[in-house]
């Protein structure tokens, strides 16, 4: 019972999140089994837990695909809040889902409460260029203001998918370290605070 | 002491019958405050003792939450919670106060040794101390034990059953469900069974395990104890499980003379009854019928047992006693299922598709469960473990699903194909030499599939996809005479089946194979 977590890889927790039908599935399809579905079968909620070497330190890493129009807010509220990084995926071929990031990242950032979460902004099906709605200086711009990444993958090709899944990784393993390294800083003390701040609540 | 006579009654007023006063009387003992707090008092007065109940599910969280499944499994065994309970029957008011002090010494000392570990989660909660404040006021039931929010045990039965739901379609609260299950396994045997009880403070433990959702193991209990919770449950409901309603035509009903009248009315008014009570109600009396089928052993006929647990279950002893006579009538088509709970990540997935789509089902239920759990307040890292677990292995079932029913699509398309070439072989046998004949035999294997798809589409046979194309078949002509399916199965056929079945079985390791790797 007392087995420490030195002992076991770290585990980080991605969700992914957009608008029905710009290839939250099949990004996460991709990256977990390299294939790729063609049709369309809207998702409810999938998880899946993949082990991976992330700068040759092995770690786990779980993967949230959730429905993309909700209409259960309690449910996707649950998700939202264990979610340690998000993957805020569009389709550069339909403007509306790039607005819609917008929502999707208010909605995490009132449940998460955290402006610095781990959170990417991904522009999916590159490989239909033709088909393009959305610039790539429009989805960089607003990534600049977010203070986050944009990158355009494509599900289809291959393209960027381990890219996307990687860099949030690191950046949610940073994020712990930091949140780490503020905590042995500070003491055991500290700790004593805490404990009696969450008593007063 | 002989428990034969009804006499021991008077010398132990709290054995069985009485027990009932006791519980609604306020005897510290029997009435475990659970049920006394209201959450306003949760929320302010025992504000302590949650939060060291809190730290203790955070500190199990900190240790398990970034672990392998197997040990977040652990988590939902027994041990801990059964490690840190003495069972003692300490007197009134004093034994509250020796209690909370025990649990935070407890609490501080298995703090202590975890405060290293747990630094960074400690934080974390701290976080989330504040983010729940912000949140809406019901947030805040964080704090407090679900046992007591949306207990088990002293609820409505409609309650109950939401609260304690069995995964698998039978809707019966679980403690009733894993009593019922173990005395049939171990006490139908056991002498004076229902008529000795269990220790108060064990039976009252086991209760608050099942109210905390804890899983429990009642193999670690005696008979008396699991006799006593199921008791304790039946006691607990508010209403009685006939129905304030129905209860005196119940009573009624049991007391008509002529057999047959009786069980005719009976019957009605079973049929009456809502769902679930009728469910609960056939349970508790095929299960005590069981009982009393085994009287050589256990010495409890339909009298005795009409006698312990008439109060029990809020009636008088005739109508048990007649429900117990006519229980074959009443309830032929009960049967007491085993309830197995829904796998966890530790477990192999089934690798039947059937058995795949019922545990999808269950996996489906308990999801639905831990959201709406969380969705009233009950939100910890445990908890949140779970969620993400319990949806793993449903998105991991409906994959396995879909590739079985693959599968068995494309086993069925080449079973249909090979009823063609068995048709197109007889043929060729049938209307030509047997030099020909034996030329077509091998033709026929070596062009396989290619062929038979080609004549599909003359034939009519049930094969669907054909995509393929070849000339070389000659047979056409003579197939439309041909039905399929009446075709015996021969040979051949079976062998490709058997091949078939042998290769899914080796893509169904091979997957879990894969899926242990992850
Ligand atoms: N060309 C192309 N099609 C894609 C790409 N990603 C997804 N799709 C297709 O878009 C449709 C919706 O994808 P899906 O992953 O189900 O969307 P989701 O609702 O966000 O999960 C499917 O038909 C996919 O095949 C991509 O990168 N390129
Ligand atoms: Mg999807």
């Amino acid at each position: 019972m007392s087995k420490k977590p030195v002992t076991q890889p770290a585990l980080h927790k991605v969700i992914m999140v957009g608008s029905g039908g710009v290839g939250k599935s099949a990004l996460t399809l991709q990256f977990m089994y390299d294939e790729f579905v063609e049709d369309y079968e809207p998702t409810k909620a999938d998880s899946y837990r993949k082990k991976i070497l992330l700068d040759g330190e092995e770690v786990q890493i779980d993967i949230l695909d959730t429905a993309g129009q909700e209409d259960y807010a309690a449910i996707r509220d649950n998700y939202f809040r264990s979610g340690e990084g998000f993957l805020c995926i569009f389709s550069i071929t339909e403007d509306e889902s790039f607005q819609a990031t917008q929502d999707f990242r208010e909605q995490i950032l009132r449940v998460k409460n955290d402006e610095n979460i781990p959170f990417l902004l991904v522009g999916n099906k590159c490989d239909l260029e033709e088909r393009r709605k959305v610039t790539y200086q429009e989805a960089s711009d607003r990534a600049k203001q977010w203070g986050v990444t944009y990158v355009e993958t494509s599900a289809k090709t291959r393209e960027h998918v381990d890219k996307v899944f990687f860099d949030l990784m690191r950046e949610i393993r940073a994020r712990k370290m930091e949140e780490n390294k503020t905590n042995n800083g500070r003491g055991k003390d500290k700790n004593k605070r805490k404990k009696i701040k969450c008593v007063i609540l | 002491m002989d428990f034969e006579s009804p006499d021991v009654m008077k010398d132990f007023p709290g054995l069985y019958a009485s027990e009932i006063h006791k519980t609604k009387s306020n005897d510290p003992e029997y009435s475990d405050d659970a049920e006394k707090v209201t959450k306003k008092d949760i929320l302010i007065g025992k504000r302590k003792d949650k939060k060291d109940k809190k730290d203790k599910e955070r500190g199990y969280a900190a240790l398990e939450g970034e672990s392998s499944a197997e040990e977040s499994y652990e988590v939902r065994s027994p041990s801990k919670s059964k490690k840190s309970k003495s069972f003692k029957f300490p007197t009134k008011s004093r034994e509250k106060r020796e209690k909370s002090r025990e649990k935070d010494k407890e609490v501080t000392e298995k703090k202590k040794d975890k405060d290293k570990r747990t630094d960074k989660k400690i934080e974390k909660d701290k976080e989330k101390c504040k983010l729940e404040k912000k949140e809406k006021r019901i947030k805040s039931e964080d704090w407090c034990d679900i046992g007591e929010v949306l207990p088990i045990f002293g609820v409505s039965l409609k309650l109950a059953i939401e609260h304690g739901r069995c995964h698998d379609g039978i809707d019966l609260p679980v403690p009733v469900r894993a009593c019922i299950e173990y005395i049939e396994d171990y006490g139908l045997s056991f002498e004076n069974v229902y008529k000795v009880s269990g220790p108060k403070s064990k039976v009252l433990h086991l209760k608050k395990l099942y109210n905390q959702r804890e899983h429990v193991n009642l193999l670690d209990y005696d008979v008396p104890t699991v006799t006593s919770l199921l008791k304790m449950f039946l006691r607990d409901l508010p209403e009685p499980v006939f129905t304030s309603d129905l209860l005196i035509r119940f009573e009624e009903a049991g007391a008509i003379l002529n057999v047959a009248v009786r069980e005719k009315h009976l019957k009605i008014l079973v049929g009456n009854l809502p769902e679930s009570n009728r469910l609960l109600l056939s349970w508790i009396i095929v299960h005590l019928y069981n009982v009393t089928l085994n009287e050589r052993c256990n010495k409890m006929n339909v009298q005795n047992i009409a006698l312990c647990l008439s109060s029990t279950l809020q009636t008088s002893q005739r109508l048990l006693t007649s429900l117990l006579f006519h229980c074959p009538a009443l309830f032929p088509n009960t049967v007491l299922e085993h309830y197995v709970y829904p796998l966890t990540s530790t477990s192999q997935l089934p690798d039947d598709p059937e058995v795949m789509e019922q545990e999808l089902l269950k996996q489906e239920s308990l999801l639905a469960q831990i959201h709406s759990e969380m969705n009233v307040g009950f939100i910890s890292k445990q908890r949140e473990e779970l969620l993400w677990e319990v949806q793993r292995i449903i998105t991991q079932l409906k994959r396995k699903l879909k590739t079985a029913h693959k599968d068995r699509e494309m086993l069925f398309e080449k079973i249909d194909e090979q009823h063609v070439e068995e048709t197109v072989e007889n043929e060729a046998e049938r209307s030509t030499t047997p030099t020909i004949s034996s030329e077509a035999e091998v033709q026929s294997e070596c062009v396989e599939e290619t062929r038979v798809i080609e004549t599909d589409a003359t034939a009519e046979a049930p094969v669907s996809d054909a995509k393929l194309s070849d000339s070389s078949s000659c047979e056409k002509s003579s197939l439309k005479e041909v039905e399929p399916p009446e075709v015996p199965v021969s040979v051949p056929e079976n062998k490709l089946l058997n091949n078939a079945l042998a290769l899914l079985q080796i893509k169904n390791t091979f997957l879990n194979n894969l899926k242990e790797s992850f």
